[in-house]
């Protein structure tokens, strides 16, 4: 749990010690997956010897892009950019404009709620934190006040009636996640794949295999925060060990939730 | 975006860096002169990684806007500002490719290499040629075999599976060999910090 050289997980099919520095190098080459993908990104943001590792082999790695040819994008892209940052700062600052008196009310209530949701993250990332000091060898979870500031969107999944339940908070700007999978267990058998099925209806986007038991924060890439906005749904798939293998159909949906603001 | 004088290297690279900490300050006219100064670079990355032009373009804003987001995240005393973006473009192609369902790699590393009367574009800010050299040096004391797989790894964004699929090897054996590709690479760069 501190530094970054502790508990290499050997790898039986190579002879290979596959210890913290090895896989920064192999996220920087880009062979994570699944799983260990979000695992890294989770470790990255709590682990400052992981993430300085992982900014070593980037820095090394990033002279072999010089050998890449470049490509001009399209005029659009920039109008693209431009007009992505102008509503973005719209929306962060309507009190700026006095015309739009109702949206300041709006925004001040959006506040008051997120800091009400943030004290029960807290709370329950507490909860967690007491849990994993039972289990060594866990990363522990990103403390909320790390995760900052914005109105965060919600989604619970409760898993059939069994009372069990996924919490999966999304804090906008941040683009972090925290999924919280407390009281699920493993089976050994199959592993739970959580997909992000977008408002417009568009193809579903892997958020990666759930870690049971554990309360897990996993940075998004852009892809998915643009689609992850109020009426974005999930479902947890089961799936074979490591997550839904490519070319095939995913597994069963065991549970559904969707997003709202708080 | 119209042309101007080629900067030398070192400006450009400082005029990037001065770019870079104005964003940070929230400074916003300094984006439109980072994207000028570095989007056919970083643009290139996304093409090579993601094989798709639209999908290419989204992961370019994606890394723009992102950059406008959180300008605090580069570190100026650290790498060089072009090393940066570039690193930082490549990972978001590649959480594109893994997270989405987009196929990537769809050219093949030797095809898409720059021939070898193709100059870069002139406004092609390139990394910092001693770090070139030594990463190119590792890189070469590696078997050919290993060395490959790990450029395709690096130049196409294939998997472990992918990599281990092409070379008809299990993939238990292409883990291991570009595991002790890395650890060697990681001795060699290691070595050339301390002389």
């Amino acid at each position: 749990m501190n530094g970054s050289e502790n508990t290499p997980p050997q790898t039986p099919d190579d002879g290979v010690q596959r210890d913290d520095p090895m896989i920064a190098a192999e996220w920087a080459l880009g062979l994570l997956e699944g799983e260990e993908l979000l695992a890294a990104r989770g470790k990255y943001a709590t682990d400052p010897a992981f993430a300085a590792r992982k900014e070593w082999w980037d820095d090394w790695f990033a002279p072999l892009t010089d050998a890449i040819p470049g490509a001009e994008p399209r005029a659009q892209v920039w109008d693209g950019i431009s007009a992505r940052i102008a509503a973005q700062q719209a929306a962060a600052a309507p009190a700026g404009d006095a015309a739009v008196p109702t949206n300041v009310v709006a925004l001040e209530a959006r506040v008051r709620r997120w800091q009400w949701v943030a004290g029960l993250t807290s709370a329950a990332a507490a909860v967690a934190l007491a849990l994993f000091a039972f289990a060594p060898g866990r990363s522990p979870v990103e403390t909320p006040a790390q995760i900052a500031a914005a109105a965060p969107m919600v989604a619970t999944v409760p898993i059939g009636e069994t009372g069990l339940r996924l919490d999966v908070t999304y804090i906008p700007e941040s683009e972090k996640m925290l999924v919280a999978a407390i009281g699920l267990t493993a089976d050994g058998v199959h592993d739970h794949e959580l997909w992000l099925v977008p408002a417009d209806g568009g193809a579903l986007q892997s958020l990666g295999v759930v870690t049971p038991g554990e309360v897990r924060s996993m940075v998004l890439p852009a892809a998915i925060t643009a689609k992850l906005g109020d009426g974005a749904s999930l479902v947890l798939t089961r799936e074979p060990i490591g997550g839904k293998p490519e070319g095939v159909d995913a597994g069963p949906v065991v549970a559904k939730g969707a997003f709202t603001p708080v | 975006m119209a042309s101007r004088p080629r900067p030398s290297t070192a400006e450009a690279r400082e005029a990037l860096r001065d770019a870079m900490a104005r964003l940070a300050d929230g400074d916003q006219s300094a984006l439109e002169e980072i994207y000028r100064a570095t989007r056919v670079k970083l643009f290139g990355i996304c093409l090579r990684i993601l094989g798709d032009q639209k999908e290419a373009e989204d992961a370019l804003q994606d890394v723009y806007v992102n950059l406008w987001q959180r300008a605090d995240r580069y570190d100026p005393t650290r790498a060089s500002p072009i090393a940066w973006l570039a690193a930082f473009a490549r990972n978001r192609a590649i959480d594109r490719l893994r997270t989405g369902k987009v196929r990537g790699g769809a050219v093949p590393v030797e095809e898409a290499a720059p021939l070898a009367d193709e100059t870069p574009l002139a406004d092609m800010l390139l990394v910092d040629a001693e770090q070139a050299a030594q990463i190119h040096k590792c890189l070469g004391g590696l078997d050919d075999r290993t060395q490959g797989h790990i450029r395709a790894a690096f130049f196409e964004g294939q998997t472990y599976a992918q990599l281990a699929e092409a070379a008809d090897v299990p993939l238990g054996t292409m883990k291991s060999w570009i595991r002790r590709g890395l650890m060697r690479l990681r001795a060699c760069l290691e070595a050339s910090e301390v002389a």
